[in-house]
């Protein structure tokens, strides 16, 4: 145990003597998110996405609705595509538009007769900017219209927004898109120069060196995990007081969003280990993790949230390590991570250290 | 104390240590010297427990390698031919960390680590990040790494590779210190010199086998050959003929009007006679050329050392 911690100790104080280099890793994360801010936050563009629209009724009243979406400022945000119902939810489960609006045969007949209407919202539960703004306007204009029914006499139309059952109750706000992907762009980078560090370690002879002591690889390796989770604890803590500070960032429980930033970091930690130990030198495992991390960064909602990524992107990125790790700090943030969650990572923890110190040992002789 | 007994080690079909059979006692320096590849990095690698060997038996002060691996581990001291250091942190914390990898803590790691850092020299500059350190420095506290928690059996490698004369000396000196309190001390090296001025015992390695082991002194009886004297200076060739001549076992070389070069038995005991017959010549320089390893490793081997 006691070598556990000092080996924690001692990468804490090298990364302590690169102040440096720990803030270029943050930097690009952070800098992106700023350019995402100016761009697509509050008075920069909007994101777009594509609303369906099955218009059974084809009437003046529907005709009307419809239009409302291709005008002004919302069609600048949306392409509004008119399909059949059928088409359309066949389109909503392969995730390929922000939502699917059907107007039922008779909605125009029944606003004017007075009779009850009800129209249906299919919600992409993958994206929540857009599907937000759609039922937001569309909520708007029902109200509008069921203000000129009060004059007229008429009953207000009823709006039945459905949301395909989703596995994540989402967390609200611009910082809740952005900040996940970016602080695990970041993660992953840090991770890889920590993961980098195993490498060092073997070039300059320090593991040939530890082999020869009574100290085990095991505790070595936990260790250098122990040094990696409180690094990416602390660098968790920082962004979410952050982000919610200036932000407005909504966290649920700090504790359990940092302890989910922690573990999953410490999980990614051990995937790049994992693959730089596979290479035949330094420059190659450089090589190596680049070529993986990059792509990941990139699907796994790093650059672009997944909201503003085209659907099939965006469905493949949320099942990549670090999008996946997202999709559940986003999850953690609104209060509702699942305990399973964490037992499922500290698994996959555990099975890697297993792995990945026999690994490190036969590297070292 | 080292007892290597049969010791083989294969990497497929390439045999890197073949049959290596030794013995180092406490207190003493036994040297490992060959030429690069000979086997002597993959023997300590054996002897340290880094490398499985693949036949034979190593105990280490009675202690199994393969079989009781972490208590022959908590015997040994090793000084790895690369500076396997943290060119981060300060010598204080690179010894604070390897003593703490081998099991020293609280006020007994403190006090050791500020001993071996007076011990090298580098108590001064203790608490200095040693990527400011110069390369000789860097060679001692890579060394005082491998003391730090008292080792009964130091094993070095190569340690003065790439390291100034200055520091070489210093570091020869540390070595000796170790085996004079009691280290039992195995050391490669393939700096013939070195090993001559340092090791009270010897092995010559060569592609993997031991080709002659034995004292320093057994090991040049074993060339058997004559020591060279040169003499370098104003001669008269035939006058030197004739009072060598009569001097038994004196063989002339060489001899010419500057130069004389003569070979005879325990040329260092008989100078005086060599002297007092060569009254008259005018003598400006003396060389004596012993057997030497590298003449008895060509004698084994019909290669130099250094190829």
């Amino acid at each position: 145990m006691r070598f556990i911690w000092i080996t924690a100790l001692k990468d804490l104080r090298r990364l302590g003597r690169e102040p440096v280099a720990v803030l270029t890793w943050l930097a690009i994360p952070s800098f992106i998110s700023i350019i995402l801010t100016l761009v697509f936050g509050p008075g920069g563009a909007k994101p777009h996405g594509t609303l369906l629209i099955a218009d059974q009724d084809k009437a003046i009243g529907a005709t009307m609705l419809t239009n409302a979406f291709d005008q002004g400022a919302l069609g600048k945000m949306l392409t509004v595509e008119h399909i059949t119902e059928a088409e359309g939810r066949r389109r909503m489960d392969r995730g390929d538009a922000s939502a699917l609006l059907v107007i039922p045969s008779g909605f125009s007949a029944s606003f004017v007769t007075g009779q009850p209407v009800t129209i249906d919202l299919v919600r992409n539960p993958a994206q929540r900017a857009l599907p937000d703004i759609i039922e937001d306007s569309l909520g708007i204009m029902l109200e509008r219209a069921a203000s000129y029914g009060a004059v007229a006499q008429t009953p207000p139309i009823q709006l039945d927004a459905n949301i395909i059952p989703n596995k994540t109750e989402q967390p609200d706000g611009f910082a809740a898109i952005i900040l996940p992907g970016a602080l695990f762009m970041g993660i992953f980078f840090i991770a890889g120069a920590l993961a980098a560090d195993v490498w060092r370690e073997r070039t300059s002879g320090a593991l040939r060196r530890i082999a020869t002591t009574p100290a085990r690889f095991g505790a070595f390796l936990a260790g250098k995990l122990l040094a990696a989770t409180l690094m990416f604890a602390g660098i968790g803590a920082l962004a979410l007081a952050v982000a919610h500070r200036l932000m407005h960032l909504r966290v649920a429980s700090f504790p359990v969003a940092i302890a989910w930033i922690a573990a999953s970091g410490s999980c990614l930690y051990l995937i790049i280990v994992l693959i730089q130990s596979a290479a035949s030198s330094e420059r190659v495992s450089t090589f190596m993790t680049n070529l993986v991390t990059l792509p990941l960064v990139m699907l796994g909602g790093g650059f672009v949230p997944f909201e503003w990524m085209p659907q099939s992107l965006a469905r493949i990125g949320e099942w990549t390590p670090n999008g996946w790790c997202v999709m559940q700090l986003r999850v953690a943030l609104s209060g509702s991570l699942q305990p399973i969650v964490f037992v499922t990572i500290a698994a996959i923890i555990g099975a890697m250290w297993l792995i990945e110190m026999r690994i490190i040992r036969k590297a070292a002789c | 104390m080292i007892e290597v007994e049969q010791l083989r080690k294969q990497y497929g079909d390439f045999t890197a240590v073949q049959d290596v059979t030794l013995t180092a006692q406490p207190g003493e320096i036994f040297g490992l010297l060959g030429p690069n590849g000979a086997g002597k990095t993959t023997t300590i690698g054996c002897i340290s427990t880094l490398l499985s060997p693949s036949g034979g038996t190593i105990r280490v002060m009675g202690h199994d390698v393969v079989k009781d691996g972490i208590e022959a581990r908590r015997s040994i001291g090793v000084v790895p031919q690369e500076i396997a250091l943290y060119e981060d942190l300060s010598a204080e914390e690179n010894l604070s960390y390897w003593g703490g990898a081998q099991g020293l803590r609280g006020a007994e790691l403190r006090d050791r680590i500020r001993e071996v850092l007076d011990l090298t020299g580098l108590l001064d500059r203790a608490k200095e990040p040693i990527k400011r350190f110069s390369g000789g420095m860097k060679r001692r506290l890579n060394f005082a790494c491998g003391i730090v928690h008292r080792p009964k059996v130091l094993l070095l490698d190569e340690p003065t590779v790439g390291v100034d004369p200055q520091s070489r000396v210093r570091l020869l000196e540390l070595v000796r210190d170790q085996a004079r309190s009691g280290a039992c001390v195995l050391y490669t090296t393939h700096y013939m010199e070195e090993a001559e001025s340092l090791c009270d015992r010897l092995a010559i390695v060569d592609h993997g086998r031991i080709i002659a082991q034995g004292t320093l002194r057994e090991l040049r009886a074993m060339v058997g050959g004559r020591d060279i004297l040169r003499l370098t200076g104003t001669f008269h060739p035939e006058q030197v003929r004739s009072a060598l001549g009569g001097i038994d076992g004196v063989e002339i070389i060489h001899a010419d009007e500057t130069q004389l070069a003569l070979s005879m038995n325990d040329a260092s005991h008989r100078l005086p006679m060599i002297f007092a017959a060569l009254n008259g010549s005018e003598l400006r320089g003396t060389t004596l050329t012993q057997p030497s390893l590298e003449s008895l490793f060509i004698k084994l081997t019909g290669s130099e050392l250094r190829e």
